[in-house]
């Protein structure tokens, strides 16, 4: 079900903490625009300000200068309760003198929907979300995925333009993580709410998210679906937070007659896609995601190997794949081998002939030429 | 991420509680300071404050003062520590009832134990005359120094307690795997750990002793110190400017070391938080330190055991010690008509009070703890000046300020509300009294309760469309209802046994249980004074159970967990 409200904007959304010389920029001149129903995730490492960005779209901050609109209409004189958004916390912050039912049921109490009409809406999402024999317990009688399926419900049963999440999953264990990670991507999706999605974790970013937002230092370094950001990365930085990768340094950059650029890396010539401002770096870096790089059993020795050979330094076997680091003449070169066939893994100190996928190889401007561009 | 959100705009709920909030702390205590500061400038006040150090009679009276605080703030912290620790680390029965007998001290009435200590350890006491034929001299320095010690260790008592329960036992069985002995342990990790609340506990004691004027005028004798001075000033010399120049003098330490002692509080919170503590704390088991730490608790509580059966049977005998046949005389006497009115008039005060203080002091912690960024720290020292200010000060200054109506350039902004000729025969400036004295005790268990739940409960209520006063009725108040309850019942106790501000107060229609103990201390009749104490006991402890009856009906309960993630 397609929505038409839940427009959210924000224009040059900016937090500073402090002040003088302690002056801290949280948030600098955040920009963002959210379709009705998309769900955007703000990913960075911590301290990156993608909380206080979080916080300022649901109220509990005033942002130092810009603008949240919602569905054209300016937020910054509402206060939190008076925003029709839901709020989903990291510590759940449910009610603890509250039952299942109460918590669920305050924020339609608030709007003084009718006692007939709280108990149907509260026992539809009861059983919607299987809480409902949980009804009257109270909060410290619930498991940890217990309580934030009632934080959801929570949140959504006053039916929210937005949803906010605040690394809602950080205190459940990894199972539970990715089982609540496809439930609330469900619910949002058959909803259509336009949510966003505060976490530093790159899996729950991916897995969830229409379009990640990547923030490191109060700014937004790049924004994209999961793929763009996984395969076309604008940074170093971004590349490196998301996933896993390697960095070969190149020589000789060519611009072909295709979009493509020829480049030298460890002794081989590669025709790879390229950022556009990765030409004009100074010192661009290709990057190979170890999944992209191939490893076979080499007859050279260590000592008459060639410029894409390596002597392997540490191999980890995991069933469904193999991890390999591979000592290059000029770097480590990390690679995930998956599903390998039986007797063919190479042994820690032999030598290994290494390929990279050039098709999904990405040349990258290197990350002091991405900040000097920009300012 | 700090605790406390900064950067949301004030409702229009938390403004009108702060505007409210400051309007009373300035009505209820700043005003009457401000006058004592005022009076304290004219003629008879001004020569007490410039020739404190030069005149050798003031002198004295100041270093009295000082040696006596100085004295019971050392000793009571050295027994509160000695009982805290024995209640913490040894194990042996009748802990409980051990815990409940050191706490009482502090919701009994001050007579009560003045006047029993003179009637067993006095000149012709039971103990010291009857049983070992000695007449020591108790009035002055040493009885106010035993009396003193005895009402106030259990403050440095409850201090210390809670700081040794939250020590991390880790910390106990790190030091013993690295190979130190149990007596090392505790000389080089329990010891250091605990001198942050040492330092409090003793700046604390030592307010509550320079402050005190009930013992100095039962059982100071010759012994003057400032408190009982500035009494003298106003009920001797008739002098106001003169009580306000002492007044003055007591005043400056008293909110010095109040400060000071803020310091400290805010530095233990640094030293004690050491997350969730695991395994069970070690317990003595020397042989040598179990008998000293058992021998000093025993003797200490027996003698509190001994006040307390002193104040009892002398309420139900003639003279104890002397006549001691069973009668009912004295409260024959009392309730028929002596002190029939008293009773009434404190009880119905106090109820008064109890109410308003436990609310106020429980908006005031919500203020500071969650919703004042900028200068929250002052709202929080001006919410304790109730109880950083001695009594006897805040009593001169009320009777300052509250025998006229206050008017500012010609127009009455207050009302007179003290002395015969006020509503009420004065009784709105006891409540007064009882208020700013007694908030403080709710504010900081509120504060302490506040910081330990999450703020995002009180946000998701926010983001769920309710509003700043919505909020705080229905999630915030019941939270720290446990709280408000601690607060409500030592503000009843505390109202009821209070002496030293409504003794200023007092009027021919509203006369106060302390004070009438305070006469019939005074004229020797202690069988009197005993009765009189007794009924005042049963009537906190009925009405301080009712209290806590009708609050826990309207109260969740508290025992889940509060924090959540985090």
């Amino acid at each position: 079900m397609a929505k038409t409200t839940g427009k959210l904007e924000l224009r040059a959304l900016t937090k500073e903490f402090g002040n003088g010389s302690e002056k801290v920029v949280a948030v600098k001149e955040l920009s963002l625009t959210i379709n009705p129903g998309e769900f955007v995730t703000l990913l960075g490492p911590s301290g990156c300000g993608k909380t206080t960005a979080l916080r300022m779209v649901a109220g509990f901050e005033t942002p130092t200068s810009g603008q949240v609109l919602l569905d054209g209409e300016d937020l910054s004189a509402l206060t939190p309760d008076r925003r029709p958004m839901g709020m989903v916390f990291q510590s759940y912050a449910l009610f603890p003198h509250m039952t299942v039912f109460d918590n669920i049921a305050y924020g339609l109490k608030v709007k003084k929907v009718s006692t007939a009409q709280i108990k149907k809406e509260v026992g539809e999402i009861l059983d919607s979300m299987n809480l409902a024999h949980l009804t009257n317990r109270a909060p410290n009688q619930l498991s940890g995925g217990q309580q934030q399926r009632v934080a959801l419900a929570r949140a959504m049963v006053v039916r929210p333009k937005v949803l906010l999440f605040d690394e809602p999953l950080s205190n459940l264990d990894a199972k539970l993580r990715a089982q609540m990670r496809i439930e609330i991507r469900s619910i949002q999706r058959r909803l259509g709410i336009t949510s966003i999605f505060v976490t530093h974790d790159q899996d729950e970013a991916m897995s969830l998210s229409d379009r990640i937002v990547v923030m490191r230092n109060a700014v937004v370094e790049q924004s994209g679906t999961p793929e763009e950001i996984y395969r076309r990365p604008s940074s170093v930085f971004v590349a490196d937070f998301i996933g896993r990768s390697n960095f070969l340094s190149v020589a000789e950059v060519k611009k072909g007659a295709s979009r493509k650029v020829t480049v030298e890396a460890s002794g081989v010539k590669l025709k790879v896609n390229a950022h556009p401002k990765a030409l004009k770096s100074a010192h661009p870096h290709l990057l190979v995601r170890p999944e992209s790089v191939s490893v076979k059993k080499s007859s050279s020795s260590s000592k008459s190997r060639k410029a894409n050979e390596g002597v392997v330094k540490n191999v980890v076997f995991y069933g469904n794949h193999v991890e390999y680091s591979i000592d290059t003449p000029t770097q480590t070169i990390a690679a995930v081998v998956s599903d390998p066939v039986y007797d063919e893994i190479v042994p820690v100190g032999a030598v290994a002939k290494i390929d990279f996928d050039e098709s999904r190889a990405w040349l990258l401007p290197s990350d002091s030429a991405v900040i000097t561009s920009e300012e | 991420m700090a605790l406390k959100r900064s950067g949301t705009k004030y409702d229009i709920f938390t403004k009108i509680a702060l505007v409210l909030v400051v309007a009373i702390v300035f009505f209820l205590i700043i005003l009457p300071l401000l006058n004592i500061l005022i009076y304290s400038t004219q003629p008879t006040g001004s020569a007490i404050i410039t020739n404190a150090f030069s005149d050798v009679v003031i002198r004295q009276i100041l270093w009295n003062t000082m040696k006596l605080g100085l004295t019971v703030a050392f000793l009571g912290t050295l027994l509160g520590f000695i009982m805290a620790y024995t209640q913490a680390r040894v194990e042996f029965r009748g802990k409980k009832v051990l815990h409940i007998v050191n706490l009482v001290p502090i919701i009994s009435p001050p007579f009560a134990f003045a006047t029993a200590v003179i009637v067993l350890f006095g000149r012709s006491g039971i103990i010291t005359r009857g049983i070992f034929d000695w007449r020591p001299t108790l009035y002055g320095y040493t009885g106010l120094v035993l009396v003193l010690t005895l009402s106030f260790f259990p403050i440095a008592y409850m201090n210390l307690l809670g700081m040794l329960r939250s020590l991390d036992p880790a910390l106990d069985e790190a030091g013993s795997s690295l190979g130190a002995s149990k007596w090392r342990i505790f000389r080089t990790v329990t010891l250091p750990l605990l001198i942050p609340g040492f330092a409090g506990s003793f700046l604390l004691l030592f307010i509550e002793s320079i402050a005190d004027l009930a013992n100095p005028l039962i059982i100071g004798g010759n012994y003057t110190v400032l408190a009982s001075r500035a009494y003298m000033a106003i009920n001797g010399d008739y002098d106001i400017p003169m009580a306000a120049g002492y007044s003055f003098l007591l005043l400056l330490p008293a909110l010095l070391v109040f400060l000071v002692q803020r310091y400290w509080a805010q530095r233990k919170s640094v030293v004690s938080v050491t997350g969730k503590p695991s395994g069970r704390p070690t317990v003595v088991t020397s042989r040598l330190a179990r008998f000293f730490l058992l021998s000093v608790t025993f003797l200490l509580t027996s003698l509190i055991v001994l006040v307390y059966a002193t104040v009892v049977l002398g309420a139900f005998v003639k003279i104890i010690g002397v006549e001691n046949s069973f009668t009912l005389e004295h409260f024959r006497y009392l309730l028929g008509g002596f002190a029939n009115a008293a009773v009434r008039a404190t009880t119905f005060l106090a109820l008064m009070a109890t109410p308003l203080a436990g609310i106020f002091g429980m908006l005031i912690a919500w203020l500071v703890i969650r919703k004042v960024r900028r200068g929250s720290e002052a709202l929080d020292f001006l919410g304790m000046l109730g109880i950083a200010v001695p009594g006897t000060v805040i009593g001169i200054g009320y009777a300052i300020t509250y025998n006229d109506p206050v008017k500012i350039g010609g127009v009455t902004v207050f009302p007179q509300v003290a002395g015969g000729a006020a509503i009420f025969g004065g009784a709105i400036a006891i409540v007064m009294v009882y208020i700013i004295r007694s908030s403080p005790a709710g504010q900081r268990s509120g504060i302490s309760l506040l910081q330990q739940i999450d703020p995002s409960i009180e946000e998701a209520s926010a983001s769920l469309g309710a509003s700043g006063g919505r909020t705080f009725r229905l999630v915030t108040l019941p939270l720290i209802s446990g709280a408000l309850l601690s607060g409500l019942m030592y503000a009843f106790a505390h109202s009821m046994t209070t002496l030293s501000p409504i003794i200023f107060l007092v009027t021919p229609d509203i006369s106060i249980l302390t004070q009438k103990i305070l006469a019939e201390a005074d004229q020797g009749r202690y069988g009197n004074v005993f009765a009189l104490c007794c009924m005042l006991i049963v009537l906190i402890m009925v009405i301080g159970g009712l209290i806590n009856l009708l609050v826990r009906r309207f109260q969740v309960s508290t025992d889940r967990p509060l924090v959540t993630g985090r």
